[in-house]
């Protein structure tokens, strides 16, 4: 029999593509080679053309059918679980803490895919004002979110990081550099979900590469980075987005309520009370 | 052809008949030929320039159901300044309405280059008598319009009946008289490259000054290769009577680096002569956004959102 090993590419507007500069990178686990993708500034072009369409549908959509996507998601997860706890255990993970982040992975899609039609409630506000108007904090998703994954290999924090601003309504770009092969399997089961194309696209490479021209992209809205930055990139990142405005969020919370509250843009609304 | 009166015909129909049914195409040579003209890369420089060429050579086009006086008002406005916070940014060729339309557009492009040009003979379909259209196209030129674009008789062409569309595109070049005149093919209905030479033809025969690809109305607009098809009947027209037509691209032109590909066929295959808004034209409403955006890019080195440019 001979084995045949799987090519992985980029994820993008609902398609698995290659990176147009036709460069890949070697990640070697387990006596194995990876040749993956090496994202370039034009694919980060293409990418966002595809958010940015993406954010429009995906955020089109009922909260109750974000919800049933979220939840369909974990339902893929847990039908390949095998093949994830075999990707982990091949990145050096043993196999009781690969089933575990797989399970915990399951259970914070379930989480999120629940808090898609109340984060609302619970993030926006009736303000006090002492004339006869309601006065509301009306949340909105602030838009395309490039989310860069945390160095640890593991399915829960990538999810971790992509889940809070996906359930709201935000469009993410998500770029791995550690846990690329991970991801790259992960985006199967995107693909197997119902996901519009666009809504989430799932990229891999050097982020050195294209630091300048994530953070300078005028239609990537918000840039959170959950891991650290070496060097002056922070300072680069922050000064480039800038020029456009865009929120750069460093290490944000990933757990609860507050794992939502940086993708979020408040609109106020005055209404009368008609009393 | 500017100058010209219509009573100088300018070609025979029994000429015009002969080029016709001589028609024939090599359509791998040709999806070749145009391929690889499409793989020239421009940069810097050179890039600027062509996409404030591009800018100089659109139509900006708004031709719905729902235009109103407030809608035009605005794109006049968007055509005459694209980019106000850009000075170095050009004003477009022309804005391209319905007749209904022409009279406010005419009064906004005042004090400017912009041209008004009218959709007419019952654009998209052209199927009513010619009465109406001659009506139709009455009413635009009446109302200031300086140039028409008209849809030929695909009904008659597609039944072949070649006399007819001849005929109507010479009635209508008699209403036009000096008024600059755009003949609509719509290759998309036409489905052959034969089908898009011959219609090229006997537009040209007719006396069109400029031929055009599309309404804008159908799935399938300008293609590089129906262009590549008319300009070599243009071309061919041009050494049989002397006369320099035009060609207009509407339909499906979205991205600057697409009608940068236009731009490198018509140089290569035409001359620089052509590359001037006069002999070439885009028809465009979302061209123009993505132009706007790309010479930002260049300027900044940043990629650009659309909201940050003028709506139209």
């Amino acid at each position: 029999m001979i084995d045949i090993k799987k090519t992985y590419k980029n994820y993008v507007d609902g398609k698995y593509v290659r990176s147009e500069s036709g460069k890949t990178y070697t990640k070697e686990l387990k006596n194995e080679f990876y040749e993956l993708p090496l994202t370039s500034r034009k694919d980060i072009r293409d990418t966002v053309t595809s958010s940015k369409s993406g954010f429009i549908k995906w955020n089109g959509l009922t909260p109750y059918t974000r919800m049933q996507i979220l939840y369909r998601l974990s339902e893929m997860i847990e039908g390949n679980k095998e093949s994830y706890i075999e990707l982990l255990v091949s990145h050096g993970m043993s196999k009781q803490k690969a089933s575990k982040d797989i399970a915990l992975a399951i259970e914070s899609i379930i989480w999120f895919a629940g808090l898609a039609d109340k984060w609302e409630q619970l993030a926006g506000n009736l303000n006090p004002v002492s004339e006869e108007y309601f006065n509301i904090s009306h949340q909105n998703p602030i838009g395309v979110v490039f989310s860069l994954s945390n160095s640890t290999v593991s399915l829960n924090n990538l999810l971790l990081s992509l889940l809070p601003p996906l359930t709201i309504g935000c469009s993410v770009i998500s770029y791995s550099e550690e846990s690329s092969v991970l991801a790259l399997k992960f985006a199967e089961d995107i693909n197997n979900s119902d996901f519009p194309p666009g809504s989430l696209n799932i990229l891999t490479g050097k982020f050195e590469n294209i630091l300048d021209d994530v953070s300078k992209h005028v239609e990537i809205n918000l840039v959170a980075l959950h891991k650290e930055i070496e060097n002056d990139g922070l300072k680069r990142i922050q000064e480039n987005a800038s020029s456009s405005v865009k929120r750069v969020v460093s290490l944000p919370s990933i757990s609860g309520l507050s794992s939502i509250l940086p993708y979020l843009e408040t609109k106020t609304v005055w209404h009368p009370k008609g009393t | 052809m500017k100058n010209m009166k219509t009573s100088d015909v300018l070609m025979q129909w029994s000429n015009v008949l002969e080029m016709v049914y001589e028609s024939r195409i090599d359509s791998v040579g040709l999806n070749e030929r145009v391929n690889s003209l499409a793989t020239r890369s421009i940069k810097k420089d050179s890039k600027l320039e062509a996409l404030k060429m591009i800018v100089t050579m659109c139509d900006l086009t708004t031709l719905e159901g729902e235009d109103t006086e407030g809608k035009v008002s605005q794109m006049v406005a968007k055509a005459i300044k694209p980019n106000p916070l850009d000075t170095s940014v050009p004003s477009v060729a022309a804005v391209c309405v319905y007749p209904s339309l022409v009279s406010v557009a005419k009064e906004k492009v005042q004090n400017s280059n912009v041209k008004v040009a009218a959709v007419s003979s019952y654009f998209p379909s052209g199927q009513v008598p010619m009465e109406s259209k001659l009506l139709d196209t009455k009413y635009a030129i009446d109302s200031g319009a300086d140039e028409i674009d008209i849809v030929i008789n695909r009904k008659a062409f597609l039944e072949g009946d070649y006399r007819k569309v001849y005929d109507e595109i010479v009635a209508l070049k008699e209403v036009c008289q000096d008024v600059h005149l755009k003949t609509i093919l719509e290759v998309g209905d036409l489905k052959t490259y034969e089908n898009i030479r011959k219609a090229s033809l006997i537009s040209l025969a007719a006396g069109s000054d400029f031929i055009k690809t599309s309404t804008g109305k159908l799935s399938i607009g300008s293609s590089r290769q129906a262009c590549y098809v008319m300009l070599k009947s243009v071309l061919d027209f041009e050494s049989m009577t002397g006369i320099k037509a035009g060609i207009k691209v509407a339909g499906g032109i979205r991205d600057a680096k697409d009608a940068i590909r236009y731009l490198v066929m018509i140089n290569e295959e035409m001359g620089s002569d052509w590359l001037n808004p006069e002999l070439f034209r885009f028809g465009a409403s979302s061209l123009l956004d993505d132009v706007l955006k790309q010479i930002k890019k260049l300027q900044t080195g940043a990629y650009q959102a659309g909201y940050y440019f003028p709506r139209g």
